[in-house]
């Protein structure tokens, strides 16, 4: 049985459903994200199980106990905030002392539960420090020690890395993954940086709109996306928009495809292919590769990313991106006509989302 | 290459002021410190009507201000009022304005609109209508009814300072980490609210006891003798003896410094007592 469990969670503001009918399973220990488009609900959702935000319908359960209508301290649920949150007029210590302070906790134990975690977020030195006195990371550290002290039973990250630097967000989202692993603590994690999400995740939950559009291992999300929606949001992938013809192809407007899953789409269904820059070979000569879809087109830009160069290439009008790596690809050069080379195994097949 | 930041702290230096600064900043001290500089000295003088400055000086007014039989009484009467208005005042817009900001916030507009309504309405009108309405026994004309009129009339001396105090720390986010951590509303409120807006209510305190303790139409006109304030015994004797009212005045002044002085020690006392204990843990 589930942890975590919400069912037919809906949520709706003058009328409109920001959270609709919304079902999911968390599983104890597990680290799981919300992740998706600012409005899409996923904060409403993390602050739903939280009790900060009720729920109109649906139910939440603990750890088998309905805890749709317990008031937010009784919960036992802990919160990071993107603000931080810190009591501006206590110390570090008492910052972190707190939540064990409301439990009632006996001073030693409390005073060696509040060294233990400070040393967790290794921060060991702060604690006579004012939260005005410590940086946007330390901070944010210390939000994570003070909610962890009191030891909830689901931990709760709304867009905890949102306010930091670039550097300090991949640092700190390594130590809030190390942290949560060794305490094997059930967390849900907001955020709508999809690298964050993918990176830190035992599962993505994707949603947009206030519906879930996938839920899966961070490997799924990106390389089987269920909907237009995910293929779209998640990395960067080229589409082609077209028909499908036969059982294993789609014709777009100057050239024809070869894919492999349209056996689930009817002759003629408006689809879109969607096929990811790494995918695509490059060849400065038209090569031959019987089955594979081979397109010309023309270099307009060349981008140097360190690991790969991404060009841009104009394929009749149309802008594609591609990935080289310079290991396994000769000299390119600015508007020379090249090759695009990539298997039907490469081409994802799915229903237009006029939204997307 | 030059540090682009360079300049910008350069204009953070100390820059000496000018010339017709130092004018305005002069002539602003003087225009404001002149009346009562003047009252000082118009309490010690024996007579100074026809000199620029008095023919002698005298501590026969403050002898006769404090043998007055009514000194005490108004003196004591004047700081139960002050400190009666006080408590009322926090009890009751410590916990509305920190409900506007976090659960009501759509009333914060009607709120701020209201809070200027008592500077619109002229204190004779205000008092008169209480006495009419309340014109029950055991309040009509009571010093309850008297520090009701008087909490509505300086509400908005509290309201300013504590709403601005609670916009500043995010009061709501404040309250949810207090509440995922265990808290209940009143130890959100007791242990991490009112902590940090503490110097919010410090000078709303301040300016709530400097208007109730100098105020004057509302005690008049709701109780008059029965419950004399000192405002009325210095009205009375402006009329018998100008010397004596201005050492009364001198008496005011002076408390109302040092009440100022004893909120203001007893806040950062607080703090620093705070700060204590958390050093002792």
């Amino acid at each position: 049985m589930a942890y975590l469990d919400l069912k037919n969670v809906t949520k709706s503001y003058s009328g409109v459903d920001v959270v609709h009918d919304f079902n999911l399973e968390i599983d104890k220990g597990s680290l799981v994200s919300f992740l998706g488009p600012s409005g899409c609900g996923k904060t409403t959702t993390l602050r739903m199980i939280a009790g900060f935000t009720k729920l109109d319908e649906g139910t939440i359960l603990l750890d088998g106990e309905d805890i749709t209508a317990v008031s937010p301290n009784c919960r036992d649920i802990g919160m990071v905030f993107q603000a931080y949150a810190l009591f501006p007029n206590m110390t570090v210590r008492r910052n972190i002392a707190f939540g064990l302070l409301m439990k009632k906790m006996p001073k030693k134990e409390s005073e060696k539960r509040v060294a233990h975690v400070l040393e967790m977020v290794r921060l060991q030195d702060a604690a006579e420090r004012y939260p005005h006195q410590l940086s946007g990371g330390q901070q944010q550290r210390i939000a994570l020690a003070r909610a962890l002290a009191v030891q909830p039973r689901v931990l709760l990250l709304d867009e905890p890395l949102s306010a930091l630097d670039a550097e300090v967000r991949v640092v700190l989202r390594g130590e809030i993954r190390r942290i949560q692993s060794e305490l094997a603590i059930t967390t849900v994690y907001v955020t709508h940086d999809q690298e964050e999400a993918l990176s830190i995740s035992d599962k993505v939950v994707v949603m947009n709109r206030g519906v879930i559009e996938q839920i899966g291992t961070p490997e799924e999300i990106y390389r089987t996306p269920q909907t237009h929606f995910v293929a779209t949001f998640i990395g960067t992938a080229n589409q082609f928009f077209g028909k499908v013809s036969g059982g294993d192809a789609v014709i777009c407007d100057h050239f024809t495809l070869l894919a492999d899953d349209v056996k689930d789409f009817t002759d003629g269904q408006r689809v879109v292919v969607l096929v990811r820059p790494e995918t695509i070979h490059v060849e400065p000569d038209q090569p031959k590769h019987d089955g594979w879809n081979i397109i010309p087109g023309e270099v307009e830009t060349i981008t140097f990313h360190g690991a790969v160069t991404r060009l841009g290439v104009n394929l009749h009008g149309q802008r594609v991106v591609a990935d080289i790596t310079v290991a396994n690809t000769k000299p390119i050069s600015l508007n020379q006509k090249i090759w695009l080379l990539f298997p039907p195994a490469a081409c994802q097949v799915m229903a237009v989302d006029e939204r997307s | 290459m030059k540090n682009p930041q360079k300049p910008l702290r350069e204009t953070n230096k100390k820059v000496r002021p000018a010339g017709w600064q130092i004018v305005a900043v002069a002539l602003f001290l003087f225009y404001m410190l002149l009346p009562i500089v003047s009252t000082y000295i118009f309490s010690v003088a024996t007579r100074w009507d026809r000199t620029i400055l008095p023919e002698g000086y005298t501590l026969e007014f403050y002898i006769r201000a404090f043998q007055t039989s009514y000194f005490i009484i108004t003196l004591r009467n004047s700081l139960i009022l002050s400190a009666a208005t006080i408590l009322v005042s926090l009890i009751v817009i410590v916990p509305t304005v920190y409900w506007v900001h976090t659960r009501l916030t759509g009333f914060k507009p009607l709120l701020d609109v209201l809070m200027i309504l008592p500077f619109g309405i002229p204190t004779v009108v205000l008092a008169l209508a209480l006495v009419q309405v309340y014109n029950v026994p055991p309040l009509a004309r009571s010093p309850i009814l008297l520090i009701g009129a008087v909490v509505v009339y300086s509400m908005p001396f509290m309201y300013r300072p504590v709403s601005n105090a609670m916009q500043a720390i995010d009061a709501l986010t404040l309250t949810e980490a207090g509440q995922s951590l265990g808290a209940n509303v009143f130890q959100v409120l007791s242990k991490i609210i009112i902590p940090n807006i503490l110097p919010g209510i410090l000078s709303g305190s301040l300016l709530v006891f400097s208007t109730v303790f100098a105020e004057y139409t509302l005690t008049s006109l709701i109780v008059g003798a029965k419950f004399k304030t000192f405002p009325l015994l210095l009205v009375e004797y402006t009329r018998i003896n100008g010397n004596i009212a201005a050492a009364f005045s001198v008496v005011s002044f002076t408390i109302a410094w040092l009440v100022s002085i004893l909120i203001l020690w007893v806040g950062t006392k607080g703090q620093n007592g705070a700060t204590e204990t958390i050093q002792a843990r």
